[in-house]
């Protein structure tokens, strides 16, 4: 009996962590009703003093300020103050975990009732998946096309309400590169390099002088892979996915020279151990010179921690660089209440559709509005300098289908070449491993 | 042969029956919470292994498909060896380790054997993410400890090693902290087996002219059996599902070499939203684990 007990057990132990994940209790914020002080011309504005409560739920990614309690309060108070009856409960995610937490609330029937995030989860995922509310109807007239292509499923359905954009770029320690005498090698208006020979010889430059970790291609995963793809297939010239979003298409002989020549450039490392977040610290703290995972959040967040001049850069091309596109709004869950979905349709309306308050929601993301907002220069001063990068922005690849998979089979990628004797054969090999297998998990939807 | 029944008088029998009740009342509660959250679980792992279920649809009945697929599976074969190699060094060095700790520190006096007791136990209590990133840090290729002592200090190292993003260390890495936050518990439980032995047979055995070492196999190995079952059982279960080192440290990498079928599992089921195929390597996991067990309680009953 006893044996049959611990069996019993050990069974237990290890079937219940497989069937079932605990969660923990959200952090929430709650911005109630009955605690927004109304004034007497905001009430005689709102709309909807008589309509019935409605309680929503926003879950949102960690998109710039959009994730810190006091200016999201401060947003809810604007909403609350003309829309007393909808009451907005906010859980903030992260992206190790976030993911987790959405699907596990998904299956749970739980699921929220808006989310703030890109198009690789609203529409290629979610919206893909039939889970999503079409958002057409409430997209602000003068909203980019190319934005709003980017955010639409292939059913023809706008799955993400875009509210900001941004263009992934990189960065280098524009001190370290002076004194190496290795600004020579790109051109400080137009943030780009002089040619791909040119990047190298600067690179070799600041390594000659004596700083053995130039950059790092880093590989552990998490996230921040746009750094990554977007420099090897610049470097390369070839592409990372066709144009209809089917199919990966990385695995060519261009770009498997443009990683090899990476691969055999002092300075540069390929490192497992890290992730974007890591590498990015290490270029804050000096440990690195130049960051391949970078935009203008990362300068504003680690504004006090800087203590040198951080020049934002174009990913090296011998041609026009095409650069990664970031696109992040609100998508609408359907989870079959249609109070629950007028009200979070209202309160996607309110923080896009006027421009004062399109003005501080676009703020709070600390990323660049996506229709022409008069004026939002004034508000961030970087955005001057890192709208350079903007004309550059490429294809929005993000929504090809499998793309979690083909984001894991990168990594491994990576990963792989790092082992191998890094020759172009060598690594378009193991490009062609990966791509076959993305292309599988494309195929299966 | 006639059995002495003892007679109950109604009013007796109604009373232990309201004790039966009560038992049985105070039980509820948590035998509810192991239906629902354990016994439930477990039984729809089972049976949606059975089945291609993943996000947004019904599932889909496939039989025995996501076995087949599993077995066919490379990156699988590989989590299954990691994890077996995490077990088979792990679970050894960690009974081991602690008997021969337990061995000191209970020859010490009261109050030092308290404070060691404690010292072993802090990486138990200690949040295991806290104690990550500790020790990724001390991995840190560029500033981590290590590097620091054998390349500038010891002068052992020519270069730096990438401790956790090298195929070579990264497993070694992973049981190693993994060794450091499994033997709190062992050695607590072996300090109290010892403390249970019986002091006369140990005094009687070293009259006799036992030596030490005999008196220990002889006598003190022999009384702390139940102990080193439980342990036993309890760091190869522990050692099978070592899943947060691997998620905060490497996340399988590099090149999946510190994959293990947890961390797979939990891949499969949550980022690429496979849970049939997931659950299916629970059961799997399950059963490996079951016969393992099986086999340390028979072992261990026949000592």
């Amino acid at each position: 009996m006893k044996k049959m007990i611990a069996l019993l057990l050990a069974l237990v132990m290890v079937a219940s962590f497989a069937a079932c994940s605990v969660e923990k209790a959200p952090e929430e914020t709650t911005a109630p009703a009955a605690e927004t002080q109304q004034t007497e011309a905001q009430q005689t504005e709102a709309a909807t003093d008589e309509a019935a409560p409605v309680e929503i739920s926003l879950w949102t990614y960690p998109i710039g300020k959009w994730t810190d309690e006091a200016t999201v309060k401060s947003l809810l108070a604007d909403f609350n103050a003309v829309y007393p009856n909808i009451t907005v409960k906010v859980e903030y995610l992260d992206y190790t975990n976030g993911d987790d937490k959405v699907n596990t609330a998904i299956e749970g029937g739980q699921a929220p009732d808006i989310v703030m995030e890109g198009p690789e989860r609203l529409v290629a995922n979610w919206g893909a998946k039939g889970l999503m509310v079409d958002l057409a109807d409430i997209v602000p007239e003068g909203t980019y096309d190319s934005v709003l292509a980017s955010c639409t499923g292939t059913d023809g359905a706008v799955y993400e309400m875009p509210v900001c954009m941004i263009t992934h770029g990189m960065a280098i320690n524009r001190d370290v590169f002076e004194a190496a005498g290795a600004l020579q090698y790109l051109n400080e208006e137009t943030h780009t390099w002089n040619s791909v020979e040119d990047f190298l010889k600067a690179v070799q430059a600041v390594y000659d002088a004596g700083h053995e970790y130039v950059g790092a291609i880093y590989c552990g995963g998490h996230g921040g892979d746009q750094g990554t793809r977007a420099l090897i297939t610049n470097i390369g010239g070839g592409t990372y996915a066709n144009a209809e979003h089917t199919e990966y298409t990385y695995a060519s002989q261009e770009n498997a020279e443009g990683l090899a020549k990476l691969y055999a450039q002092d300075g540069i490392v390929f490192d497992p151990a890290i992730v974007a977040s890591e590498a990015i610290q290490n270029f804050i703290n000096g440990t690195f010179q130049m960051s391949f995972c970078w935009n203008i959040n990362d300068e504003l967040n680690n504004a006090d921690a800087l203590t040198f001049d951080v020049l934002p850069m174009a990913f090296p091309s011998d041609s026009e660089p095409s650069l990664q596109m970031g696109i992040w709004g609100f998508g609408v869950f359907d989870n079959g209440d249609e109070a629950k979905i007028e009200a979070a349709k209202t309160f996607i309306q309110f923080m896009s559709q006027d421009d004062a308050q399109y003005t501080k929601t676009v703020e709070a993301t600390n990323f660049t509005p996506v229709r022409d907002l008069p004026g939002f220069e004034s508000v961030n001063p970087l955005i001057t300098e890192y709208s350079a990068l903007d004309p550059m922005q490429g294809d929005y690849y993000q929504v090809t289908l499998g793309w979690t998979q083909a984001r894991t089979e990168w990594w491994n990628m990576l990963q792989r070449v790092n082992s191998s004797d890094g020759t172009a054969e060598a690594i378009l090999a193991e490009m062609q491993t990966a791509q076959d297998a993305s292309n599988a998990a494309a195929s299966a939807g | 042969m006639v059995k002495n029944q003892i007679q109950y008088s109604k009013r007796q029998r109604r009373l232990v029956m309201q004790e039966n009740i009560a038992a049985y009342l105070f039980l509820l509660p948590f035998l509810l919470f192991f239906v629902g959250f354990v016994l439930y679980p477990m039984f729809m792992c089972v049976y949606t292994s059975f089945f291609d279920a993943t996000m947004g649809r019904e599932d889909i009945f496939t039989g025995l498909d996501n076995y087949k697929t599993l077995f066919q599976d490379q990156v699988f074969w590989i989590a299954l060896k990691n994890t077996l190699v995490i077990v088979v060094v792990s679970v050894p060095v960690t009974c081991a380790f602690s008997m021969w700790v337990a061995s000191i520190i209970s020859k010490m006096p009261v109050a030092a054997t308290s404070a060691f007791r404690c010292i072993f136990y802090l990486p138990v209590v200690t949040g295991s993410v806290a104690v990550t990133m500790v020790w990724k840090w001390m991995f840190n290729n560029y500033y981590g400890i290590f590097n620091y002592l054998g390349k500038d200090v010891l002068g052992i190292l020519d270069k730096p090693i990438n401790w956790l993003g090298d195929e070579r260390y990264a497993l070694g890495c992973i049981i190693l902290i993994l060794l450091t936050t499994s033997v709190g518990q062992p050695i607590v439980l072996y300090v109290s087996a010892l403390d249970n032995v019986d002091k006369s047979l140990v005094e009687a055995a070293e009259v006799d002219g036992a030596t030490s070492m005999q008196a220990f196999w002889k006598i003190k190995w022999p009384q702390m059996m139940p102990t080193t079952l439980y342990i036993l059982v309890i760091t190869t279960i522990n050692s099978f599902q070592c899943f947060a080192l691997i998620q905060l440290l490497t996340s399988g990498g590099p090149n999946n070499s510190t994959m293990t079928i947890m961390y797979y599992i939990y891949y499969n089921a949550f980022k690429l939203y496979k849970y049939g195929y997931g659950n299916a390597m629970g059961v799997i996991l399950a059963i490996i684990i079951a016969i393992l067990s099986a086999i340390q309680f028979k072992v261990g009953q026949e000592k």
